[in-house]
């Protein structure tokens, strides 16, 4: 066949190949959630390795930083993430903030922790939802994200925006908090904290999660854990005390009494209770913040020349430490600005993890990551003894899943035992 | 930083000719040549028992491509520097000592060029795209403009 009828094939023949005109679909296409590869090598059910392939949505962030101004770098490495947004212009911003000789305001520090606690409640949330999602338990799915639907309304009233809240500018944030906010934070936190006392009442007795979780998910010792770089849940879920607001506290982290979560169980159901445990650690510490907020300018105008020198900064994401470094040569444009998301950094350990575990257990055991690419469409398999290679979609795989743990599921329409919401 | 710690690093800095500088506190820099990087890390991890490697940072410095690797432990930062000329840029992998160190690795091998000797999944492609072209420079060198990856990699949009 010659190129040009193998190209005409490719692109079912409705189009003619040409650069403008041809549209890549696969990984990368809108139309998926998110794109991203993995290779897994299988001996009959059990997984012996998986290689990863991401970089899908790699944009140059890093590259483009370095031709455009500091204050317009802070607005774009907000971008990097559409769920935790915050933190990475928190992560920059105090990275810069490091080599001027200006100080955050008391205010503006208490603010920052504020918007900081409420994204991670909104994205723990999120990522519970999608757990429930995973296991075949829709109803977990909906209750959850519509919780996480009064955290976007507090944060669009804080900062005016649900996703990309633009809130932080160097040395200090952009708008003050609303008046007479308080009374409705705190009612709000309480909510969520019997919310999720109630959520963790259901991973512990609900029999789809049960079966979906305990046990699963190959378990790692601390040392490997740390040698695999894993940060945040992924290695307070065996039990490390690692958690850069207690280790290292920025912003009012070291005002506002807490104590971190750690568990030492090992499983997918680890994750899930600690991340339900934290979003009541995290609403105590913004009711606590809201009530303890100091009066006082809330930022400091600083000149837009950033003096030489190298500095880095961590903060801890919702998903775990994230890094950012930056290095001036005294001029208006970083010499080079780099980022390290947790995603990254937990890859190696949930490869890890996945090792020994059956095909079905694949969907939990990626989505316990807290993966930044969540939902894994399209992924091919290889079995080692046949040599049989296939590939699968995300939710190919999630109801093989489904029905590997509850053969029945798909011919009973109301699974689910519990009661509607209290 | 302890005392303690910050001694136990600069006698071994100073087995391998190396230079220790705390520009702030809690940030302590060491320029380690590429001989040394491995033994020296292996110090640093299994002696000192620090084994939070936050990542692997490139640097283009001109003639040199700087690879910078950040360890924290508490409120301290330990930033390891080694450099490898542009013109041969081969450097010392250490994914046997910290086997979380593989992906970095590849990113740096990715945006820079730079080929880590002992990492077993180098010669595949992270983040780059498949249709990278082999004589394109990588990406982050201050070199390689973006217009001509655009236009290399056809992502070039007529302007009308």
């Amino acid at each position: 066949m010659s190129d040009e009828s193998k190209r005409r094939e490719e692109t079912a023949g409705l189009m003619e190949f040409s650069v403008e005109n041809l549209v890549p679909f696969g990984p990368i296409h809108p139309a998926l959630k998110e794109p991203e590869y993995f290779k897994l090598i299988l001996e009959g059910e059990k997984i012996v390795q998986v290689i990863p392939r991401i970089g899908y949505v790699h944009r140059g962030l890093e590259k483009a930083a370095e031709s455009r101004p500091w204050v317009q770098n802070m607005y774009m490495f907000e971008r990097t993430c559409g769920i935790c947004s915050f933190v990475h212009s928190l992560c920059y911003g105090q990275a810069v903030e490091g080599l001027t000789i200006y100080e955050v305001p008391r205010r503006a520090k208490y603010i920052r922790l504020i918007i900081a606690e409420l994204e991670r409640i909104h994205s723990h949330l999120l990522w519970v939802g999608l757990m429930g999602h995973w296991a075949g338990f829709e109803t977990l799915f909906m209750w959850v994200w519509n919780d996480r639907e009064l955290i976007l309304d507090l944060v669009e009233a804080i900062s005016g925006n649900r996703v990309h809240k633009s809130m932080n500018a160097f040395c200090g944030v952009r708008r003050d908090m609303p008046e007479n906010m308080e009374d409705r934070i705190v009612e709000r936190m309480k909510f969520i904290t019997d919310r999720a006392h109630y959520y963790r009442e259901i991973i512990d007795t609900e029999e789809t999660m049960l079966a979906r979780t305990e046990n699963v998910g190959n378990k790692i010792n601390q040392e490997t854990a740390q040698k695999l770089c894993a940060v945040g849940p992924m290695a307070r879920y065996v039990g490390l005390r690692q958690d850069v607001r207690l280790t290292d506290p920025y912003a009012a982290y070291d005002e506002v009494p807490f104590d971190i979560v750690t568990r030492t169980e090992g499983d997918v159901r680890a994750l899930l209770r600690l991340r339900l445990d934290e979003l009541v650690v995290s609403a105590n510490m913004i009711s606590y913040a809201v009530k303890h907020i100091p009066e006082g300018p809330i930022r400091v105008k600083i000149a837009p020349i950033i003096p030489a020198g190298e500095h880095s900064s961590h903060c801890e994401a919702p998903r775990g430490e994230i890094f950012y470094y930056v290095k001036s040569t005294g001029g208006r444009t970083p010499d080079r600005v780099k980022s390290r998301q947790p995603t990254m950094a937990n890859i190696p350990a949930a490869l890890e993890l996945l090792k020994g575990q059956t095909l079905a257990d694949v969907p939990m055991v990626l989505t316990a990551i807290d993966p930044c690419f969540g939902c894994m469409d399209r992924m091919s398999f290889l079995e080692t003894e046949s040599q049989k290679q296939w590939t699968w979609s995300g939710e190919q795989l999630r109801q093989y899943g489904i029905k590997h743990y509850f053969p029945d599921r798909f011919n009973s329409p109301n699974p689910t035992k519990f009661k509607a919401v209290p | 930083m302890s005392e303690n710690l910050l001694e136990q690093l600069q006698t071994y800095a100073a087995q391998s000719n190396s230079k220790v500088s705390v520009p702030r506190k809690g940030e302590t820099f060491i320029d380690v040549d590429q001989g040394h990087i491995k033994e020296f890390i292996s110090h640093v991890v299994n002696d000192l028992r620090i084994l939070h490697l936050a990542t692997i940072t490139g640097l283009d410095l001109g003639e040199n491509i700087g690879i910078l690797y950040h360890f924290s432990q508490d409120k301290d930062t330990i930033q390891v520097r080694s450099t490898v000329p542009k013109a041969q840029s081969t450097a010392v992998s250490i994914v046997d000592i910290i086997p979380g160190a593989i992906l970095y690795e590849m990113e740096i091998h990715d945006m820079f060029g730079v080929t880590f000797t002992g990492n077993p999944w180098i010669n595949q492609k992270l983040l780059l795209p498949d249709n990278w072209p082999d004589d394109l420079p990588p990406p982050l060198l201050k070199t390689t403009k973006p217009a001509e990856i655009r236009k290399r990699l056809h992502l070039e949009v007529e302007r009308k």
